[in-house]
């Protein structure tokens, strides 16, 4: 049996006395898509960031194929392998889009100018937005920002991508032009961890849902289990709410 | 007695080789000045930010220290204290140097313009939202990669404004340097006036001088803002506000 890509073990963060995640563990195995969701402030964006190491956490541990993040001495080569995609987007917005994406393959892989832009088109193109690759940022729209972005991430060739809400600030028409790029990655195989109300997305794409509340993974299971019927009444309550929003 | 105007003077020698000459060391100095305060002003706005408790202090210490010591004062401390603080062999060096005052004036405006320029970066950078370090560091650039392509060029367009004000300012502060011997505009004027009794004549020049180069940098950084402008940088910030 292959060793999960990420391990998250029994991790706790504190912010000053508030505990933000209260001995959180999960493992992601290679092509294994996790659908994670939950209340607002349960902890899910900070869950993502342990586990590229942008969030320094007091106890437990992840793993990243097989490298403890906490006592990780090189952490942007770790990041290398975990792809990130931002609720905002987050693109550099005085670099063209083609430098947006060719900046880490360059400077971080040190990949040539030539060969990181190959690339870059190539991923481009894969989002459907080889087009836009000259304009700034702020002249594209909020879904080709945010496929922009993901290409971004692609084209360091990661092993595992992890979605913070990548559609929640998009106008509706543009939500599902991003959840398509996210269900051409999945088919494809990527290693995904999601962090996303889309039920329906979750529904179709995920083989595994987490739903986290109060710094804690409350219910982990199956998609079809989950839909059918979450085990926790937290879960239920927060599954009747989002679906009859939508 | 009635003054009388002699405009011509201004072209005979040796009053034009000097204004000529002044002017130019008016324009090196203040240019030179300029950019090395740009340059520090920039490393220490970053380390007033860094997580490293000693590095934002050493960076707060600077700017409270250059900020508001006058200027004039920074230059007669530079003139005269430091180079008694100077090993021996290097102060044999510097007394020694012909264009001692120059040098001093471009330390003296430059660290006191690079507190100044600090502080903008500084705030610059707070305005810059958290999700562009954040994203900046998850494709795996350095710490050091990220300030260097994502944040300083986007903090140094947030100021282009403020840069510019600088340059003015720092034009107008070599005027001090004459207190400490350097050649430049105004104190030749002073020079003239005393050979030729023609003070009008030359501290116009002088003003003159200021005025132009002015509206010269105005235009001309009204050019770069253009360049530089980025659609939805500022936007972005007043609307993520
Ligand atoms: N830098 C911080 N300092 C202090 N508290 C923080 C910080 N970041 C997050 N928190 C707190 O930690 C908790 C978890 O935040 P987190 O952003 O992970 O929640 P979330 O599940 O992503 O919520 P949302 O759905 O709103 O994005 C929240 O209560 C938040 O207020
Ligand atoms: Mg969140």
């Amino acid at each position: 049996m292959t060793q999960p890509i990420v391990a998250i073990r029994n991790v706790c963060l504190d912010y000053g006395g508030f505990r933000a995640l209260d001995g959180v563990s999960l493992d992601v195995n290679v092509g294994s898509r996790i659908v994670i969701c939950g209340p607002s402030g349960s902890g899910k964006s900070t869950l993502l960031r342990c586990v590229n190491g942008l969030e320094p956490f007091q106890s437990g541990e992840v793993f990243v194929d097989g490298v403890g993040v906490r006592t990780c001495k090189d952490l942007p080569k770790l990041r290398l392998g975990v792809g990130m995609v931002f609720q905002h987007f987050e693109l550099y917005p005085h670099l063209s889009v083609l430098d947006n994406v060719t900046l880490a393959p360059m400077k971080a892989k040190g990949l040539s100018r030539r060969e990181a832009e190959e690339k870059a088109r190539h991923y481009l193109d894969r989002v459907g937005i080889l087009d836009q690759a000259d304009k700034f940022p702020a002249r594209l729209s909020g879904g080709q920002q945010q496929r922009a972005a993901i290409a971004r991430a692609l084209t360091l060739e990661p092993k595992v991508m992890m979605f913070d809400e990548p559609t929640s600030a998009l106008d509706p028409e543009m939500i599902g032009e991003v959840l398509k790029v996210m269900r051409d990655l999945a088919r494809d195989g990527m290693t995904m961890l999601v962090v996303t109300h889309e039920m329906g997305f979750a529904r179709e794409v995920a083989d595994e849902i987490v739903f986290m509340d109060k710094g804690r993974i409350v219910e982990h299971s199956g998609v079809s289990a989950f839909f059918a019927a979450p085990k926790t009444a937290r879960a239920r309550e927060f599954l009747d709410r989002i679906l009859l929003k939508i | 007695m009635r003054y009388e105007f002699r405009w011509g003077m201004l072209l005979e020698q040796p009053y034009f080789t000097w204004i000529v000459d002044a002017i130019a060391t008016t324009l090196h100095l203040a240019l030179l000045s300029w950019i090395l305060a740009l340059a520090i002003g920039i490393a220490v706005g970053v380390m007033r930010n860094t997580p490293s408790r000693a590095l934002r202090f050493a960076g707060a210490l600077y700017v409270e220290i250059f900020r508001n010591v006058p200027l004039l004062l920074q230059l007669f401390l530079w003139l005269y204290v430091f180079p008694e603080l100077l090993p021996k062999h290097w102060q044999l060096y510097w007394n020694r140097l012909d264009d001692a005052p120059y040098w001093t004036a471009v330390i003296g405006l430059s660290l006191f313009t690079a507190a100044r320029i600090a502080e903008q970066i500084r705030s610059a950078i707070l305005a810059i939202p958290p999700g562009q370090f954040k994203a900046a560091l998850s494709t795996g650039l350095t710490p050091f990669q990220m300030y260097r392509y994502v944040i300083v060029p986007y903090a140094v367009r947030i100021i282009i404004p403020a840069i510019t004000s600088e340059f003015l300012t720092i034009f107008k502060n070599t005027a001090l340097a004459l207190t400490i011997g350097v050649a430049e505009i105004s104190s030749v004027a002073r020079k003239i006036e005393a050979w030729s009794f023609k003070g009008i004549e030359a501290y116009t020049v002088a003003s003159a001088t200021y005025v132009c180069t002015t509206i010269a940098v105005i235009v001309l950084m009204g050019w770069v803002e253009k360049r530089a402008y980025i659609p939805g940088l500022i936007k972005r910030e007043k609307s993520d506000a």
